[in-house]
């Protein structure tokens, strides 16, 4: 995959990990910058057609992250998202994308360092899976 | 006016979207002076040739799914003559059940292999993705529904055959469909060209049950579950998919504790069906660790092909990339 750059789509909460990207910003962490950020107001918000809309409109892999559970702002958004994950993942299995391309992750406003290296590992998986393409043009468009 | 020719094909699916249209309350045969049948071959017999003789069909209602060239050069002859083209029922419109191959492509070739073994003809091969008939021409109309109620065929047909002319009044089928489809019914013109034969909202808006507070503590399978009557059913933690499906049915399959199966397709305002589900569902599990969440979640086997049962191909956002042309 020579030149192969991915393309994240990162749904950060305004309260913590939006802060805590914006730290890891300020502190000068190196961290790669294959990301688009959304803000959010919560990670609850995030809609799974959000997460199916950015691979559909080429994301080669999404990322929500919120507060620590315990931690939301509106004291339980972040269980919203907790909880649709796991579904949300198998349908995205079946419909043809690979495990590590959809990540859920707790991000404290503190944390900085973390984001940045989140991102990273989230960065080189991807790379090493390749671009995202929709399943039916995989699997067929040889015989086309 | 010189009678209007009519033109009804199944490709890849079964006849019940064209026993459908026998099935309207024996008025098919009060059309006979409006309409000539020039192509019919489920009910008259006939062959390809007999298109050739044909200048113009005014109306061509195509049911089934396109799996094969075969079908593909259906639609294009079809296509070619027709005025009006209309995708009836879910496998024409979305794709259907045929549809669901394209998640496991690889799997008719197996089948293949197998068919000569137990003395069946062998299966043709699958060697483009599975589409809905938007996948290979325009398609004017679209009467969803697996397969489509006859109040909506019957509305269909009298708005594109008989001019206003209608030999039967239509009240009840206009009751359900929105307002500019019901005015141009009355007023004997062409709906819009791309309207869809149902509603605008979810089943839930025509389903009687009563909602409550949703949680789920687990799912069961149909068989498993003799539903309480009056009550949602996705509160009983049966799979239904009123919530992302069009209405126009009236909600016929939960009226009888059967959960929705999404066959009109997604309804106006929803993106994705699946996405759509996967929110429903998953947002009211009753847990606060993601363990739990992630038991509640493994109990669904296939989700792909429950939530897109129907419409696969043509409205799965992340699938449907590859049916065009």
């Amino acid at each position: 995959m020579n030149g192969f750059e991915p393309k994240i789509v990162a749904f950060l909460c305004n309260w913590c990990s939006y802060v805590a990207a914006d730290a890891a910003g300020v502190a000068r962490l190196p961290q790669k910058p294959n990301v688009r950020v959304i803000r959010v107001f919560c990670s609850g918000m995030v809609d799974p057609s959000y997460v199916l809309k950015a691979f559909s409109s080429g994301a080669d892999g999404v990322l929500i992250a919120g507060c620590h559970p315990g931690d939301c702002h509106y004291i339980s958004g972040n269980i919203k998202a907790m909880r649709r994950a796991p579904l949300l993942k198998s349908l995205l299995n079946d419909l043809g994308v690979e495990d590590g391309r959809f990540r859920l992750e707790w991000i404290a406003a503190s944390e900085g360092p973390r984001y940045a290296s989140v991102i990273d590992e989230m960065i080189e998986k991807i790379r090493i899976l390749g671009p995202f393409v929709p399943a039916t043009s995989r699997t067929m468009k040889g015989a086309v | 006016m010189p009678k209007r020719t009519l033109a009804v094909y199944t490709a890849t699916g079964c006849p019940a979207c064209e026993n459908g249209i026998l099935d309207t309350h024996y008025q098919v045969s009060s059309l006979t002076p409006w309409v000539d049948v020039v192509f019919w071959p489920h009910l008259l017999g006939g062959e390809w040739e007999d298109l050739e003789g044909v200048d113009r069909i005014d109306l061509c209602i195509f049911a089934g799914a396109l799996a094969g060239e075969a079908d593909r050069e259906a639609a294009a002859r079809l296509r070619e003559k027709s005025e009006v083209m209309i995708a009836c029922g879910a496998c024409a419109a979305f794709g259907g059940l045929p549809g669901l191959i394209n998640l496991r492509p690889e799997s008719t070739g197996k089948a293949a292999e197998t068919g000569d073994l137990e003395g069946c003809p062998p299966l043709p091969a699958v060697t483009r993705p599975v589409a809905g008939l938007p996948g290979a021409c325009t398609v004017d109309y679209v009467i969803p529904g697996c397969p489509p109620p006859q109040n909506l065929l019957w509305a269909a047909i009298q708005a594109t055959l008989c001019g206003g002319e209608a030999p039967a009044r239509i009240s009840f089928a206009a009751s359900r469909l929105p307002d500019s489809l019901a005015s141009a019914i009355a007023a004997g013109v062409l709906p819009n060209k791309g309207s869809v034969f149902g509603g605008e909202k979810g089943v839930c808006a025509s389903c009687s049950r009563r909602k409550e507070e949703k949680k789920f503590t687990s799912f069961h399978r149909p068989y498993e579950l003799n539903p309480d009557s009056g009550r949602c059913l996705l509160e009983q933690g049966l799979i239904c998919q009123g919530i992302a499906t069009r209405e126009g049915c009236g909600g016929a399959c939960t009226a009888v504790g059967a959960g929705c199966r999404g066959c009109f397709g997604k309804a106006e305002n929803v993106f994705d069906a699946g996405a759509k589900m996967v929110s429903a569902i998953s947002s009211t599990f009753d847990a606060t660790d993601s363990r739990t969440a992630e038991g509640l979640a493994g109990q669904f086997l296939d989700p792909a092909g429950t939530f897109y049962r129907y419409t696969l191909p043509e409205q799965c956002v992340l699938m449907s990339a590859g049916t065009k042309e």
